[in-house]
């Protein structure tokens, strides 16, 4: 059964044959047919932002929060550039994300029209897919084969450019026929002897580490690691875009590792004889610098793209596979075993560290209260910097796939934008998004958009009046010259007023959880700021480039050059 | 640049877009490219690319799975230039007064090259091998005076003897991928 619509309508229906809910955009002259078209596909939910960057975050964390496609819209040229920063947050960290972006007309193409920009071009590279869609007639197929991209394997964003003329084109539509097929993982791995070696490695090493990255949160295997876990007894670390696959409080869990780790994690790593790394690309910011990294260990490494098996670090067993599937057949393969003895030794490597804090206003007073406040459902979004690692290391997560961050692109300006996505994905659970003040100030303007469309997202900002992580960085490393670092804020409660929202100033500990409760029960959005210490460092730190055995764990005295 | 190490041969699908997104990864290798050429394949709706580069073992592992999962890419293999057969066309607009007739024409010969097109004063000549033997050629013209040449950039197939053992030094990023 077909009949004639125009290319916009074409694309609203087949968006919602596909299960789009909510699309996150800002109108313009070469998308003004779909928006059009959209007056009359109730079906979707338009959020309009103040910012197109802020349209690919929120995108993000929909499909982050949700595991299904997020739909990002904007005009050609300024619009489609603008999502550029949230189209490659979403590729580094592989999220699903859907961006259609209006383009000139086809015989207005590559003639430098008003508005027009190689936004193709542009996004190749930061890309899985992306389609100029040439004719209406392709469009229905087009946006299918977009969403299955996205979702298909190692999750990813993928764009579609549509000409104006092409959005007004009377074509013939189909509804989908049948439900697609998940197609085969195109490197269908036959692992089952991958999976036996690494049996036999866990069950022979005498300090073996499971490291657990974001791979495992995309396939949902929380339950087999905590089963391969507790069969073994083997320390459970958890990467940056890992955190919250793994419950914090649970026994087996060691933390975070990396630049920022705890100096007993990074300890770990490099005493152990194996590590089982499942569903993480061991980054530059876990492993330092990979000559150095975990010198006494074998690698077992475990991931859903075959690219990433060996990209970074020499590994003894690949197994390139969903993170559930071969976390199941390694249960399977391993005898129960335990790790007394390697537990006993970490234990030997933890200190605590003696920090002090302006009226004990500390991240770790912070997220236990917001914790204490929001309870074991919440969801915490943090932007970039300071308070991204504090917040990483700090916040006693229990949901899974409670924390979402920008981890891969380091994308200030995240937070706000990417939390009104993981409301709607979530609308019945506490949504917080912590930012400092340098991020914050990217994408305050999203607070508009929260009023405007009734989002209940609850805002922290971290304020130290500094760009925090490079301040610390220029202490460190540049002779405490900081340059341009210093930032003014608003008045934030004053600013919350202005956007008709509550908003509060804690300048001390015991103001916390009072606050956090009144601004949790607020049935819209509400902004909290957090006056902290202005000069706080995380510790510890691996200086760049440098060796995980070799954490700066105090401020330098003497400033280096 | 000094001699390519490596002949990558991608078979990808026959739109600019495919062939965008292919060289887009090869070009973020940061890799020094002797040669590009793209061209029909045996198979409907597929080109091959071939691209004549330098890199290591490792790096051509990591680049050809960077491939591999490219969408449009459907094979991406890297050959070393010893497994390799490569083989280019070039197109050389020669002087040709009357008088060196004779002696371009026993150039051209040698060469087996042929000659294409001709006109007052010019020949166009057409010769085909291996970059070395191409270079021979276009240095043999040079006295002449050479007015354009345009070069196809090489085409490879894998080789028909089988492929000489990986010499030990050579370290793959990977003990085991299953």
């Amino acid at each position: 059964m077909s009949e004639t619509l125009s290319g916009a309508q074409i694309l609203c229906r087949t968006l919602v044959e596909e299960g789009v809910q909510y699309l996150f955009g800002y109108p313009g002259g070469a998308i003004m047919p779909f928006y059009h078209a959209l007056g009359d596909c109730p079906e979707l939910r338009h959020i309009l932002v103040r910012h197109e960057q802020a349209a690919a975050h929120a995108a993000d964390g929909y499909a982050r929060a949700s595991g299904r496609v997020g739909v990002c819209v904007a005009t050609s040229g300024p619009g489609a550039t603008n999502l550029v920063t949230g189209l490659a947050t979403a590729h580094m960290d592989s999220s699903p994300v859907l961006a259609i972006t209006g383009q000139v007309s086809r015989p207005m193409i590559g003639r430098d029209a008003f508005q027009e920009t190689d936004v193709i071009g542009i996004t190749l590279p930061i890309t899985k897919a992306n389609w100029l869609v040439q004719d209406a007639a392709e469009l229905a197929d087009t946006v299918r084969e977009a969403v299955a991209v996205a979702l298909d394997g190692r999750p990813g964003p993928v764009l579609l450019d549509v000409p104006k003329d092409v959005q007004n084109q009377k074509a013939e539509y189909r509804p989908k026929a049948a439900a697609r097929q998940p197609s085969p993982t195109p490197h269908a791995p036959s692992f089952a002897d991958g999976v036996a070696e690494a049996a036999r490695l866990i069950a022979a090493a005498q300090r073996p580490l499971l490291m657990v990255g974001h791979g495992v949160i995309l396939a949902g295997a929380y339950a087999e690691i905590r089963t391969l876990a507790e069969q073994t007894g083997i320390p459970v670390i958890t990467t940056l875009l890992g955190i919250s696959a793994f419950p914090e409080c649970h026994p087996l869990h060691l933390g975070m590792p990396g630049m920022h780790g705890e100096v007993h994690v990074n300890r770990a790593i490099q005493q152990a004889d194996l590590i089982v790394g499942i569903g993480l690309r061991f980054d530059d910011r876990v492993t330092g610098n990979t000559a150095a990294f975990a010198p006494r260990a074998r690698i077992v490494h475990v991931d859903r793209d075959p690219a990433e098996i060996g990209k970074n670090v020499k590994v003894t067993v690949g197994i390139a596979g969903d993170a559930r599937d071969v976390t199941r057949r390694l249960i399977e393969a391993v005898a129960p075993r335990r790790c007394d003895a390697w537990w006993e030794e970490i234990r030997g490597y933890m200190r605590v560290r003696d920090e002090s804090w302006r009226d004990g206003l500390s991240p770790e007073a912070i997220c236990r209260a917001l914790f204490a406040v929001t309870g074991e459902h919440c969801s915490v979004v943090t932007d970039v910097g300071q308070h991204q690692m504090w917040v990483a290391k700090l916040f006693p997560y229990r949901r899974p796939n409670g924390h979402v961050t920008s981890g891969g692109l380091g994308a200030m300006g995240f937070a706000v934008p990417a939390a009104m996505g993981v409301h709607l994905a979530r609308p019945d659970e506490p949504v917080w998004a912590i930012s400092g003040d340098g991020g914050f100030q990217m994408n305050m303007a999203e607070i508009a958009t929260m009023v405007q469309e009734g989002l209940a997202v609850k805002m922290a900002v971290f304020n130290n009046g500094y760009l925090g992580m490079v301040r610390q960085w220029q202490q460190f490393f540049h002779g405490k010259r900081y340059s341009c670092t210093p930032i003014w804020s608003p008045d934030y409660v004053k600013l919350a007023a202005a956007y008709g929202i509550p908003g509060w100033r804690v300048e001390r500990a015991r103001e916390l959880e009072e606050v956090f409760t009144e601004a949790n029960a607020v049935r819209g959005p509400a902004l909290v700021e957090l006056v902290i210490e202005q000069e706080a460092n995380v510790f510890p730190m691996i200086p760049p480039g440098g060796s995980l055995s070799e954490p700066i764990e105090t401020a330098p005295a003497a400033a280096a050059t | 640049m000094a001699e390519p190490t490596h002949a990558l041969s991608v078979l990808l699908d026959d739109d600019v877009f495919a062939l965008n997104r292919a060289v887009g990864v090869v070009r973020r290798r940061n890799l020094p490219i002797a040669s590009i050429a793209v061209g029909p394949s045996h198979i409907p709706g597929a080109s091959r690319l071939t691209v004549m580069m330098q890199t290591d073992d490792a790096g051509a592992d990591r680049m050809v799975k960077q491939l591999q999962k490219t969408y449009g890419v459907r094979e991406a293999e890297l050959l070393r230039a010893a497994d390799a057969v490569a083989r280019e066309v070039a197109l050389v607009r020669v002087h040709a007064p009357a008088e060196v007739h004779q002696e371009l024409t026993e150039i051209a010969e040698l060469f087996k090259a042929e000659l294409v097109d001709e006109g007052p004063d010019v020949f166009v000549l057409q010769v085909a091998g291996a970059a070395w033997f191409i270079l021979s050629f276009i240095r043999a013209l040079e006295r002449f005076g050479i007015m354009e040449v345009a070069r196809s950039g090489a085409v490879a197939v894998r080789s028909a003897a089988p492929p000489v053992p990986s010499s030990p030094t050579s370290t793959s990023a990977t003990e085991t991928v299953l």
